[in-house]
């Protein structure tokens, strides 16, 4: 009974912090203020104060954690509402993307095991580009840890937010296509957010880039996985 | 009433997701079955199995909640905290050097593309 009640005060606690972070983020407007990275921040601090271990946390977080596969399966809505967009650039978004989740994959696990390290270290590496609640599901599948991969998401993210614009000019994408899908394969939904302030078709293009590096991703992901690790 | 259609649409959006994991399971792919779920719906949507209103509202619901869902997944970090320290700092620069390169190579690409179709097309008959 009083396992169940503390269950629920995690899942209340989680949701309650995100609500009001969500709160501030909205009136701010300040990247260092991104929802995820302040609610995590605050409900880890928490736990740790109260000597909570993550596997107690669970219990409750379990709750909201199951709701992820049906918000993955959402993002097929602004897949579809963009259809028109990826028809008409069918060819750049289905080269920039490909390029984007190989280039992505493979220079992150080839340099981690360059370094030497562990599989399963580089395994949680390996989906960084990827938008955070599939990252987690690829790298779970793959025998990597899902919140390691989600703080290197996150990591993709921020370098993509913080300098992804003066590197695009840097290297002269000047089109809103080059500059939608870089963020969109590099920086996944915080270089989106990004793309939409500097113009609504740069905001689409990352946005379905985003969303088919995903799904492209959890195709080729388990096939690079399998190349750097034959023997 | 708008709550119970939100409500009914949400279970919609969870029995594909479930029949994702129950594919992958049965067929063993190696994807996960919430992408797999997520594919169905968008195959559903383009050849007009059901009219996107029928999800629309309980998708947005997931939709704007998105960050929510991950953040048990992220907290997971704090078991995991001493990767980061002595040689660990290195996966943090791959990361950073691996996203620029990403970036690069995907933007460059796909500009090219454009680009090349463009010139084919001919933006202006000229002659």
């Amino acid at each position: 009974m009083q396992m169940m009640l503390l269950a629920t005060l995690y899942a209340v606690l989680t949701v309650g912090v995100y609500v009001v972070m969500n709160w501030v983020y909205v009136k701010y407007r300040r990247d260092f203020l991104f929802p995820i990275l302040t609610s995590s921040a605050i409900i880890i601090i928490t736990l740790v104060l109260f000597n909570i271990p993550y596997e107690t946390y669970m219990t409750g977080g379990k709750w909201i954690d199951i709701l992820l596969g049906p918000a993955i399966v959402s993002l097929a809505i602004p897949l579809y509402k963009q259809r028109d967009l990826l028809k008409q650039y069918l060819f750049p978004i289905i080269g920039g993307v490909i390029v984007g989740v190989f280039v992505g994959m493979i220079s992150g696990v080839f340099f981690a095991k360059i370094f030497g390290f562990p599989k399963d270290i580089v395994m949680s590496i390996l989906p960084k580009s990827i938008t955070t609640p599939i990252a987690i599901q690829i790298t779970q599948s793959l025998g990597g840890y899902a919140s390691l991969s989600a703080a290197f998401v996150m990591i993709a993210g921020f370098s993509g937010i913080l300098f992804g614009r003066i590197f695009l000019k840097w290297i002269r994408i000047d089109s809103p296509t080059g500059i939608g899908i870089g963020f969109g394969a590099a920086a996944h939904a915080l270089g989106t957010s990004k793309a939409i302030e500097i113009g609504e078709q740069e905001g689409s293009m990352s946005s379905v880039a985003m969303t088919l590096c995903a799904v492209v991703g959890s195709i080729i992901g388990p096939i690079i996985a399998w190349i750097f690790y034959l023997g | 009433m708008k709550f119970l259609m939100i409500f009914l649409q949400v279970l919609v959006l969870f029995g594909f997701s479930m029949v994702g994991n129950w594919l992958q399971n049965l067929l063993h792919l190696p994807l996960p079955g919430s992408i797999i779920g997520l594919i169905l719906v968008w195959l559903c949507l383009m050849l007009k199995v059901f009219p996107l209103r029928w999800i629309e509202s309980g998708a947005l619901f997931f939709l704007s909640y998105l960050p929510l869902f991950y953040i048990p997944a992220a907290i997971g970090i704090m078991n995991y905290g001493q990767v980061f320290i002595g040689k660990g700092v290195l996966l943090v620069i791959i990361a950073i050097f691996s996203t620029f390169l990403t970036m690069w190579l995907s933007a460059w690409t796909s500009q090219w593309i454009a680009r090349q179709s463009e010139k084919k097309k001919g933006p202006t008959p000229c002659k």
